[in-house]
């Protein structure tokens, strides 16, 4: 998926497969729902379990990060000078001050633990990543509908839209917009309204590729017999959006929602990085890897541990979704 | 799929590969002296000498910038490093000398014959230009060039940046600018006079003992009126020293090249050993730190020293430190905590923060000693008049007291503590890694502090430095820096100390410090020509501020500079505010 | 065809107008929802000395007070037809097209972004073709062999590029080759094609495979899927039993529609990319339009950022423009719809 004036990561399968992931109503045969023979393969697929595996794990991390903090870590934004070397400002002890204390080592300079921050900033990370995937999937799976299903000006109309959205030159306009948002505004404060101003221009503006693809196989199944069967029948439209396509359309919005996660942590991290992420001294990814560039030749380990986090965490979910898009699929070998 | 899991393992080993290599990277120092090294590095080797002094002419000098001039026009600039490197494209009337140590703080003559003729009341200044002075295009240097030149420097709302030295001492008598002169030659300020070509006399409002200084600035660099394009001007800079633009690439680079009208008679105190200078512009920091140590560029103009990481590489390898000079600046990094901010109107409020804070954590924050001593007060030790005070106790107590902070907290009524933003250079590592620890020390009391970054730029303009803005945003505590303009009391202390010169407008360089103690003593020490009772005065200045507790001073600042094997002829001039001098260093051939 | 063609023409002028008038409406907008009021935006360009009165002069001289369409009416005119600006005593011409003129540097924006295009266009073309030529090639032969330590060790490989940040790997590659292997130029070394085309290629090949290894593992997986679901079609197998070689199969029938697709990803992503490879250039400190956007944005210029942007968004709507009509040219369908 090509995001922003370069891609931060992803999938760019999205585009090409406007062939449908045809999903069927029902198997005749054993009465199987989808779902399960899904569910079937997707067991079978061992590194697309280890990858959801490891995204579940992260997911619990994040969402119970305040507390793994409170109880195994130290507060993140605790100064630990007693930790760094005074002249040279890196960490005492070797591989970064890795220590039982400090299983991941100290930051230099401040010997802030690298553990709890990076715990923390799994939460940031995956909080703004999954509300801006949400947002955009939203968006993009209504106008996607709508402009598939009812055709004509409707379509037109959305589809010039979307164009609008993707015309623009995301990261720079990220970054624009970033800079010049004040402190407060709109009853938010701080940490609250950066992270809400990110999932905004993150996922607002990102919704075009959802809904292109949904609009792609909308337009595809609105051919189809069943709905011609439920319109024969007497059903309208909005039985048939919510009863009839939104259930065949979930197969395809969970797959990529699942790819676009990645995206989208990539995205904030280059956010960060660029100095317009959420701002200090909160623990996010890029921000880490932002400092740590600078200490790359005497700190390493200050950059290895949120970058394999990133790595990791991106891998893990582009595995999952690959291994749930093979699943859904009908003609995967 | 077997095969899913395969692919699996090869990314992550291919991205644990990569991380490995990082961790294995070497360390050792590159050679790059392409011409062998005729004296031996050592640690501080610029620093109260001359190291390899040379008179070979030949070669480049390279240097990199990691952001930009705030312009090239000498009616525009401020920053220290310019105020240096200027002296290459355009020469004022008095310069520092071009002598290492204690001796560098000495003004010696540039365009004029001597230092000026000063009038019994101090408040007429006479230099008379020396013979045989050219611009690049051969044209005589006259003294009208150089009132032209001062004339445009008052002109703040074309050039924003300079200083206002000859705005607030000049008897102007209501002349704005040359742009607004309705006289044919433009020449229509009153308060300095050209009798003739070579003589220039300046007429003061008000009596000033160290005008000489005002001499050395930039703005009296001639500037001939025919060729003055405005504020295009810094596009090409008209040259009367030793070199003259070839390329100037806005905002990229550009390249110096020898001028031909320059005339070394006149002018001993520049060697002008390179053959040619560039200057690259927006480097990445690290970058320019990284190429100094691999000897692909020859100086870091900004001289504020190597960034941390790359300090903390060095100083731990015995060959880079002998490349290193620790120069002590007469510069100060502090924070002004701002009594227009509830509740920092009580002073009470002010000590809370003044003993709270980590001054060890501050510090750090600019690289332990290596950055520079704790400062207890605001007059950097070097400058003369300098007398110890501590008010609250920095030097015994560098984790700060706690206790103290406390107890006044009590006396100013908020003993649970209060809430406040700081400010810094968003731009300025250090200055982050400032509020962190501001942050953290004091958290101890009970002080919440917000962390606020704005861009450097306007930083002084817009945000911390317009007053309107810092109170509308609760900056109660704003963090800062400032060097000298020149090495005395007056050109350290009056900028940023006198509650007189903060505008409403903005772009001031006092964040925010206001008392009437501290500004009768300043005009005290500015109407005082006895040198030494004078420098004594600023001592008391010194002093008071600190007693206002509106000032937090940090650091006392020191830069590792790096002194690649390129370079030579190189020394770190005190005077210039303790940056090599870059008119005397040359390139190893 | 021709329909089509002036179709689209006319669509991508009006998307061109929308866009234009979207971007600065966001920028007129944004800070006046930060709060900050025309004499604010006109006191960043004086003097210190300068009085509430003074600003506010000045913040009309500027048109700072005016209403939305009556700015943007000017910024579309002055596209078209240049305009003056004058802060202070002197006025200022900027020829057409002007698109936006600092009051920071009182330079036109235009000049600047015509001298840095070749940078990043340098940058986006260089690493285009290594990507579509690695990634492609790579994802052609790992198709072919599929299942085989090739294949598997590229597809891993590839996950890792699409994995890693770019910042990230750019700034380990810039410290291990350039800085401690010396094999590769520093930062912000670039030297113009036309002054030695030999170190321009020195200059960027560092950059350039950073680049491409970020797209060419999106493109390899793209065009392994994309091959493999080509070569378990029916015709495939109709032209292997006909006696068709192998290779012959593969380059004239299968290859050909498994690229055109991802030629219309490659249109698009190249469009992006001369919008400002913003990252890249920032990694590398490359003086090309991404690195100039993001030091407007650090020192606050905004009619820099607005000029880029503008200028970004009118490569993507170009390149999407060409891609439509190549699409056009390959696919008969597209025409006759």
């Amino acid at each position: 998926m090509v995001l922003g004036p370069e891609p931060v990561g992803g999938d760019t399968t999205t585009l090409v497969a406007d062939e449908p992931i045809a999903l069927a109503g029902a198997r005749a045969i054993e009465g199987r729902s989808l779902g399960r023979i899904a569910w079937t393969r997707l067991k079978r697929d061992r590194v697309a379990m280890t990858g959801g595996g490891v995204v579940v794990f992260l997911i619990l991390v994040a969402v119970f990060s305040h507390f793994i903090i409170k109880y195994l870590g130290h507060p993140p934004n605790e100064f630990n000078q007693k930790l760094v070397d005074a002249t040279l400002q890196t960490p005492m002890g070797k591989f970064g001050g890795i220590s039982w204390s400090h299983p991941l080592g100290v930051e230099p300079l401040n010997g802030r633990d690298l553990f709890s921050r990076i715990v923390y900033g799994s939460w940031i990370s995956l909080l703004i990543a999954s509300l801006a995937t949400a947002l955009s999937v939203i968006i993009g799976t209504v106008m996607g509908v709508i402009a598939g299903y009812f055709g004509g000006w409707v379509d037109t109309v959305i589809s010039r839209l979307m164009d609008v959205f993707l015309a623009f030159p995301l990261l720079l306009f990220a970054i624009a917009l970033a800079g010049v948002i004040p402190n407060k505004a709109f009853g938010l404060g701080g940490d609250a309204l950066r992270i809400a101003l990110l999932v905004f221009i993150i996922g607002f503006f990102n919704w075009p590729y959802i809904g292109r693809i949904i609009r792609g196989q909308t337009l595809s199944l609105r051919e189809r017999e069943f709905v011609d069967a439920a319109r024969s029948l007497g059903a309208r439209s909005p039985y048939i959006l919510f009863r009839e396509l939104l259930p065949n359309l979930v197969a395809p919005i969970l797959v990529y929602t699942t790819l676009l996660i990645p995206t989208n942590i990539l995205f904030e991290a280059a956010l960060s990085f660029l100095g317009v992420g959420v701002k200090a001294p909160t623990a996010t990814w890029g921000g880490m890897l932002s400092d740590a560039v600078h200490w790359y030749q005497i700190d390493p380990y200050f950059m290895l541990f949120p970058g394999l986090a990133i790595f990791v965490t991106v891998l893990a979910f582009n595995l999952f979704g690959d291994g749930l898009r093979d699943a859904l699929d009908p003609r995967a070998r | 799929m077997m095969k899913r899991t395969a692919i699996a393992v090869v990314a992550a080993g291919a991205a644990l590969a990569m991380g490995l290599t990082a961790c294995g990277s070497s360390k050792t120092p590159s050679s790059n002296s392409s011409g062998g090294t005729n004296a031996t590095a050592v640690y501080n080797a610029a620093i109260g000498k001359v190291f390899a002094p040379s008179t070979k002419k030949g070669g480049t000098l390279r240097l990199a910038n990691s952001g930009d001039f705030d312009s090239l026009d000498p009616a525009d600039t401020y920053y220290g490093y310019s105020w240096d490197f200027i002296r290459l494209y355009g020469r004022s009337l008095v310069m520092f000398a071009p002598k290492p140590g204690g001796d560098g703080v000495n003004l010696v003559p540039d365009l004029a014959q001597s230092l000026g003729q000063a009038s019994a009341d101090a408040k007429t200044w006479t230099y008379k230009l020396k013979p045989g002075l050219k611009f690049e295009d051969g044209s005589p240097i006259t003294s009208k060039d150089v009132k032209y030149g001062v004339e445009r420097s008052l002109d703040k709302d074309t050039f924003v940046n300079g200083p206002t030295y000859f705005n607030d001492f000049l008897d102007l008598q209501g002349y704005t600018s040359p742009y607004k002169d309705s006289s044919a030659d433009k020449l229509g300020l009153k308060a300095i006079d050209t009798p003739d070509d070579q003589t220039i006399v300046f007429h003061l409002a008000k009596p000033f003992g160290g005008f000489d200084y005002f001499a050395m600035l930039p703005a009296t660099i001639p500037v001939p009126q025919k060729a003055d394009t405005g504020i295009k001007y810094k596009e090409h800079v008209v040259s009367s020293g030793p070199y003259m633009f070839q390329t100037n690439n806005l905002g990229k680079d550009f390249t110096l090249v020898r001028n031909p009208n320059w005339n070394a008679s006149t002018d001993p105190n520049r060697a002008a050993l390179p053959d040619k200078i560039t200057v690259q512009l927006n480097v990445n920091a690290d970058d320019i730190d990284n190429r100094l140590l691999a000897g692909d560029l020859d100086v870091a103009i900004e001289g504020t020293g190597l960034g941390t990481a790359a300090q903390g590489k060095v100083l731990a390898d015995q060959n880079l430190k002998a490349h290193t000079d620790l120069a002590s600046l007469a510069r100060t990094w502090f924070a002004v905590i701002n009594s227009d901010v509830a509740p920092l109107d009580n002073i009470d409020c002010r000590k809370a923060i003044e003993y709270g804070v980590d001054h060890e954590g501050y510090q750090r924050a600019y690289g332990g000693a290596v950055g520079g001593d704790i400062a207890t007060s605001l007059l950097p030790p070097q400058i003369p008049g300098y007398q110890k005070n501590d008010v609250y106790n920095f030097a015994a107590k560098p984790n700060g007291d706690v206790d103290m902070a406390k107890q006044e907290l009590q006396k100013c009524g908020k003993p649970d503590g209060f809430s406040i933003n700081v400010s810094y250079r968003a731009e300025r590592p250090k200055e982050k890694a400032t509020a962190e620890s501001m942050q953290q020390s004091l958290a101890r009391v009970g002080i919440k502090l917000t962390l606020n970054a704005y861009p450097q730029g306007d930083y002084a303009k817009l945000y911390a430095g317009k007053p309107d803005f810092a109170k509308a945003n609760n900056l109660g505590i704003m963090i800062y820096g400032w060097g000298a303009d020149w090495p005395d009391g007056f050109g350290f202390l009056q900028q940023i100390v006198d509650s007189r010169v903060i505008r409403a407008a903005g772009g001031n360089t006092n964040l925010g410090i206001r008392d009437k103690t501290v500004d009768g003593l300043v005009d005290q020490a500015m109407a005082e020509s006895d040198t030494s009772k004078r420098n004594q005065l600023w001592g008391q200045v010194d002093k008071a501020v600190m007693d206002t507790a509106m000032a937090l001073p940090g650091v006392w600042s020191k830069v590792l500079l790096y002194r690649p094997d390129t370079v030579n002829n190189v020394y770190v001039n005190d005077g210039l505010g303790g940056y090599y001098d870059y008119a005397w260093m040359g390139v190893k051939q | 065809m021709i329909r089509y063609i002036i179709r689209r023409l006319l669509a991508a002028v009006i998307l061109l107008f929308v866009v234009s008038v979207v971007v600065f409406g966001i920028f007129f907008y944004v800070p006046r929802l930060a709060g900050a009021t025309p004499d604010d935006l006109a006191s960043r360009y004086e003097g210190k000395t300068a009085g509430a009165a003074q600003t506010h002069e000045l913040a009309v001289k500027l048109g700072f007070t005016d209403p939305f369409y009556e700015q943007y009416g000017r910024f579309a005119k002055s596209i078209v037809a240049g305009a003056d600006y004058s802060t202070g005593p002197t006025t200022e011409h900027c020829p057409a097209p002007c698109f936006g003129y600092s009051f920071i540097t009182h330079n036109p924006v235009w000049p600047d972004l015509l001298d840095r295009l070749p940078v990043t266009i340098s940058l986006a073309i260089g690493g285009a073709l290594i990507w579509l030529l690695a990634g492609v090639g790579t994802g052609v032969l790992s198709a072919l062999r599929k299942g085989s330590v090739f294949d598997r060790s590229a597809m891993g490989v590839a996950l890792a590029g699409v994995s890693l940040p770019i910042f990230f790997t750019g700034l380990l590659s810039l410290s291990i080759f350039s800085y401690t292997l010396h094999w590769t130029a520093p930062g912000s070394s670039y030297t113009p094609f036309t002054e030695n085309p030999a170190t321009w290629a020195y200059d960027l090949i560092l950059p350039w495979i950073t680049l491409a290894f970020l797209y060419a593992a999106g493109y390899a997986r793209l065009t392994r899927a994309g091959m493999l679901e080509t070569m378990g079609e029916d015709y495939i197998r109709t032209a292997r039993a006909k006696g068709l070689p192998e290779r012959m199969v593969v380059a004239k029938h299968a290859l050909r529609s498994t690229l055109t697709p991802i030629l219309t990803i490659f249109g698009l992503d190249l469009g992006l990319l001369l919008g400002g490879a913003v990252l890249t250039e920032s990694t590398y400190s490359l003086p090309g339009i991404g690195k100039y956007a993001v030091d407007a944005i650090t020192n606050n210029d905004l009619p820099k950022v607005l000029g880029v942007t503008m200028v970004g968004a009118f490569f993507i709507i170009v390149a999407n423009l060409i891609v439509d009509l190549l699409y056009a040219v390959v696919d008969p369908r597209v025409r006759l719809s």
